[in-house]
């Protein structure tokens, strides 16, 4: 058993925005509203109950153990086997066009396969996705914890530039890892009472800090609840999404 | 149909129109699915990885961290840190990832710019480089032969400056050489650390020891807003080892958010605290009383000048409190040696009593025994390169003026170049002498020196002023000549070596070709000098003087590329107290400086009050946002979507007593009335009643940087009132002070701290 998770010490980020702007060139993220895949929100001064605080809340996709936004998408799954870049072992799972991998927990696009109907991005109660428009298929997008780098032998992007080393990137279910002994040793993820999804990032910090930080960014909302992926239902949200843009798909039918 | 079945459909087509086998087959016949496949259409791997690397040294600031850019198809896609780098690394900062979108910005000078309407206009003809040339290199030579040499001036910042302003020193002039860089931000730190230390602790690098500090004390310093990579990894190493931090600023700045101790300070009253602690240290036998007798002179004579200030008098002057401020200091020395008393960096903050300022950190560094202590003020240790011959061009015969800029300003040397303030006024009156030719090289002039708009005014009084530029920011916008300046990602500079802690020694090359009509500015100056018959610069190309000066390391451009792109060498940071040298006369560390006193200029520094702010304004203070640098990198286009404007940061007690919300646009007006444009005002309480944040370096007024344009407001803009150090020339920029107009109306800020009898009030000038 693996998952991949990050945690990101706040008490070592100053905010420089490194990591943000790494994975925008790494991933040619388009610098349209709400388009990134890793992002830098700053917080404060402010007062908290622990006294004033002004800190950062770096965010990304959280590839959360139940992950919601895999359970909206409304593709059609399909076989696919997956193979364990580290050991070579393979695995046969159904899935659909955003899937959990199952040797590293990343939670990924299959972008051969997203439809662009923006179900997941909706899902998501950490807003860790975007849908690419300025595709012409639009697709959603988000953070892979750099599967693609990982997989070959390097770090993830926004890891490899922190120029503080704020960010600790590993396998959570190897006690030997940096990751594993943070986590246990008391690491934080963002969630509250309503919005339990397993998320895999997490943070460290003075209290004021990751106070604030719950304060302003742990999810209260159970979005996926609220999507309407279509599926019992043509003439619904996907649909005129889909045909409020220039797709020919829909001009086929 | 379900919606489900046309999905199936829709998918099904989608994949049969794309022609992509990868989804489809491995889906229908589950065979391995791999989601790392190469880019389908190109065969080539993911994101950056694959690329071709060229080592190089990154300008998106002045810090030239070593980089890998990763070049794709001849397009630069990627730059990293070079992981051979013994500072940075495979990192680099937000900006320093930036790189690829100067490089390609749309608003970039593409070709020779010739003005055809009135200066600032914005009027341009495209002409040759041949032709602008030839019209530069006329001006030159006839203001010269009209008006003399020192009629010449030459605003210049950074690497691509360096070839041109051999041009300007050959034709005889003596008013060029780093204007911004020293007269508007490192001068007063530069000169009080040359007279107590003999050496510029802190200048464009500061030689300390952050990371293996026990106790970091930062006046001032917003670590981590202003980024430069191996400086904020020392300091967040220190502080990761557990150094103690203790920050005093009039604003809860990031570093004040990690500090142990946090003194947020009455604006101007730097000096009064740092001088009652130094007298606190003493009374209270704190101080390393062996360090002193052994390697410092004046001991007498300060402890002597600062009996006067005690804590309950800063407590008043400072607005502080006597417990925050005796608890900071009592911090500061269990610490001693390993302290690192940060000398600052930006310091032409007030004009009279800068220099005190920073001497006074010196001698706060020096009582605790720091220098040449780990985790204190460290020593260069010089990294061999040799200089190139060929670079060099013989000066013209020409008479020195009557009067030089410098006269005034007795500290002035042994720094280059003449006070920017001097320069403009000179080309404002005609007094001492008339200057009637600008040049201007990787400096925004209006976005960096105080009062833009007698620069401005300046500006209109010129024969000639040309400039070469990347971007057509407010610079090129009022040049007569523009020339295409080629990015640091386009050319070589010098060889460039670090004798910091972990010396080094790297090299800045090409990584693409200039785009458009671009020209790496070495061979912009070689044709200049050509064309004015200047003997030297005779080297053919760049590879040329680099080869010659890596020859006297043992190096070639092949070789060291072989090596990764950079070499290190052993640092010798460290110094046993009992042989201690600092390079002052003596030998020894200048608690008194004589050479002030002989000048008439106080030897041990005093406490001079910055005037409080008018009634109805507050300071205007500024500093950096992390994601850009000075004015150059609004335009970015990742950078400007990170960070596209800057906020006003509004006490929050203020912003509800004049009806102020967060969110709101306002417009900030200064005390002779000038004003901003619109800017989004921050309410928060980590910001003093009696000043106003804004970062610096927005609201460009360059309609051709289309991303920047009039986005938040120029703190320079706003600067119109500034005096000048009386030790070197630098101009003020906190001597301004702002409200705010909402909707039309003005509000003046009520003031919720009283001003001490011993602080004057401004006075506004009635014009
Ligand atoms: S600090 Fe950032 S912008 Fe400055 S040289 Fe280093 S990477 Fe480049």
């Amino acid at each position: 058993m693996s998952q991949y998770a990050m945690v990101i010490d706040l008490n070592r980020c100053v905010g420089c925005h490194a990591c943000a702007l790494a994975c925008r060139a790494e991933w040619h993220v388009p610098v349209q509203p709400g388009y990134r895949r890793n992002w830098v929100k700053r917080m404060g001064p402010e007062m908290t109950p622990e006294g004033m605080s002004y800190t950062f809340y770096p965010g990304l996709c959280n590839h959360c153990d139940h992950p919601v936004c895999v359970e909206v998408c409304p593709a059609d799954p399909v076989d696919k086997v997956f193979k364990d870049f580290r050991t070579g072992k393979t695995k046969k799972m159904t899935v659909k066009a955003t899937y959990k991998e199952p040797f590293t927990g990343a939670v990924l696009i299959d972008k051969e396969r997203c439809i662009g109907c923006g179900a997941c991005v909706e899902a998501c109660p950490y807003h860790a996705r975007y849908l690419d428009e300025t595709l012409d298929e639009p697709k959603a997008d988000k953070c892979t914890f750099c599967y693609e780098r990982i997989s070959r032998g390097e770090i993830p992007a926004c890891v490899k530039t922190c120029i503080a080393d704020a960010r600790i990137f590993g396998d959570l279910y190897d006690s030997n890892s940096r990751v594993h002994k943070l986590v246990h040793g008391g690491a934080k993820r963002l969630q509250s009472k309503v919005v339990q999804i397993g998320p895999n990032v997490y943070w460290v910090g003075k209290p004021k800090d990751l106070n604030l930080l719950f304060k302003h960014y742990a999810p209260r909302e159970r979005t996926w609840e609220t999507v309407d992926n279509g599926i019992e239902d043509l003439g619904r949200r996907g649909i005129l999404k889909a045909a409020l843009r220039k797709g020919t798909r829909i001009k086929v039918l | 149909m379900k919606r489900r079945e046309f999905l199936k459909l829709s998918t099904a087509t989608c994949m049969a129109m794309a022609a992509l086998g990868t989804g489809g087959k491995q889906g229908l016949g589950g065979g391995l699915f791999s989601p790392t496949m190469a880019d389908a259409s190109t065969g080539q791997l993911p994101g950056s990885l694959g690329a071709k690397e060229v080592t190089s040294v990154c300008e998106m600031c002045f810090w030239r961290c070593p980089i890998v850019a990763k070049v794709k198809n001849g397009k630069l896609v990627k730059i990293e840190g070079n992981p051979k780098s013994p500072v940075n690394g495979t990192r680099v900062c937000a900006r320093g990832n930036s790189g690829v979108q100067l490089l390609y910005d749309p608003d970039r000078v593409k070709y020779p710019l010739k003005r055809v309407g009135a200066r600032g206009e914005g009027k341009w003809a495209k002409i040759s480089w041949d032709e602008a040339l030839d019209e530069i290199a006329f001006n030159m030579d006839k203001v010269r032969k009209k008006y003399g040499p020192s009629s010449l001036a030459y605003f210049d910042h950074g690497a691509s400056a360096e070839f041109l302003r051999e041009i300007f020193k050959a034709l005889g002039t003596e008013n060029y050489s780093n204007e911004p860089a020293f007269f508007q931000c490192v001068g007063p730190v530069a000169v009080s650390y040359m007279s107590t230390m003999g050496y510029i602790v802190s200048g464009t690098r500061q030689y300390i020891d952050m990371a293996n500090a026990k106790a970091i004390l930062l006046v001032g310093s917003h670590i981590g807003e202003n980024v430069h990579v191996s400086h904020v990894r020392e300091y967040v190493e220190g502080l990761a080892k557990g150094a103690k931090l203790v920050v005093v600023d009039p604003r809860f700045s990031a570093p004040a958010n990690k500090a142990d101790i946090y003194l947020p300070i009455r604006p101007g009253t730097d000096t009064a605290l740092l001088l009652t602690w130094i007298n606190y240290v003493i009374e209270h036998n704190l101080y390393d009383k062996d360090f002193v007798e052994k390697n410092c002179e004046g001991f007498e004579r300060l402890r002597q000048s600062v009996k006067k200030y005690t804590l309950s008098w800063a407590a008043r002057i400072c607005d502080l409190k006597v417990d925050d401020m005796e608890q900071a200091i009592l911090l500061l020395a269990r610490y001693r040696p390993n302290l690192t008393i940060h000398p600052g960096r930006h310091s032409a903050w007030y004009g009279n009593g800068d220099v005190g300022r920073h001497q006074a950190l010196a001698i706060l560094g020096a009582l605790f025994g720091t220098v040449g202590a780990k985790g204190g003020i460290i020593f260069q240790t010089p990294v061999v390169k040799g200089h190139a011959e060929c670079l060099k061009c013989e000066k013209l015969p020409s008479e020195e003026p009557e009067t030089s800029l410098r006269d005034n300003y007795p500290f002035v040397e042994p720094f280059p170049g003449s006070p920017t303030a001097a320069i403009i006024k000179a080309t404002l009156t005609g007094e001492p002498y008339p200057i009637k030719l600008w040049g201007i090289n990787g400096v925004n002039i209006l976005q960096t020196i105080p009062n833009p708009y007698d620069t401005m005014k300046a500006i209109k009084k010129l024969d000639f002023i040309f400039c070469e530029e990347m971007l057509m920011g407010e610079t090129a916008l009022w040049s007569d000549i523009v020339l295409p300046g080629a990015t640091y990602l386009e050319r070589y500079d010098g060889v460039y070596v670090y004798d910091g802690i972990t010396p080094y020694l790297t090299l800045r090359q090409p990584v693409v070709e200039p785009m458009f009509e671009a020209k790496p500015p070495f061979w912009t100056a070689k044709q200049l000098a050509k064309k004015l018959k200047l003997k030297g610069l005779s080297c053919e190309k760049e590879e040329d003087f680099i080869n010659e000066e890596l020859k006297e390391a043992g190096l070639s451009i092949a070789s060291l590329n072989k090596k990764g792109g950079i070499v290190t060498y052993p640092g010798k940071p460290y110094r046993d107290k009992d042989s201690l040298k600092v390079p002052t006369e003596s030998g020894k560390i200048q608690l008194s400086v004589s050479d002030f006193a002989d000048e008439d200029l106080p030897p041990v520094p005093e406490f001079i009050p910055a005037p409080a702010p008018p009634e109805g304004f507050a300071r205007l203070i500024y500093g950096r946002a992390p994601v850009h640098t000075f004015s150059r990198t609004m335009n970015n286009l990742w950078l400007h979507n990170e960070w596209p404007e800057n906020h006003a940061w509004v006490n929050d007690e203020v912003a509800s007593k004049i009806g102020l919300k967060d969110g709101d646009t306002v417009i900030l007006e200064n005390q002779n009335g000038y004003r901003s444009l619109g800017i989004k005002v921050k309410v928060t309480p980590g910001i003093r009643p009696d000043a106003i944040y804004i970062d610096h370096g927005f609201g460009s007024r360059s309609p051709f940087l289309k991303r920047a344009y009039k986005r938040g407001a120029s703190d320079q803009f706003l600067i119109t009132h500034y005096k000048n150090d009386p030790f070197m020339g630098a101009s003020s920029h906190r001597t301004d002070f702002v409200r705010i107009i909402k909707d039309g109306k003005t509000l003046n800020i009520p003031e919720l701290v009283c001003v001490p009898p011993e602080i004057p009030r401004f006075q506004i000038e009635q014009s």
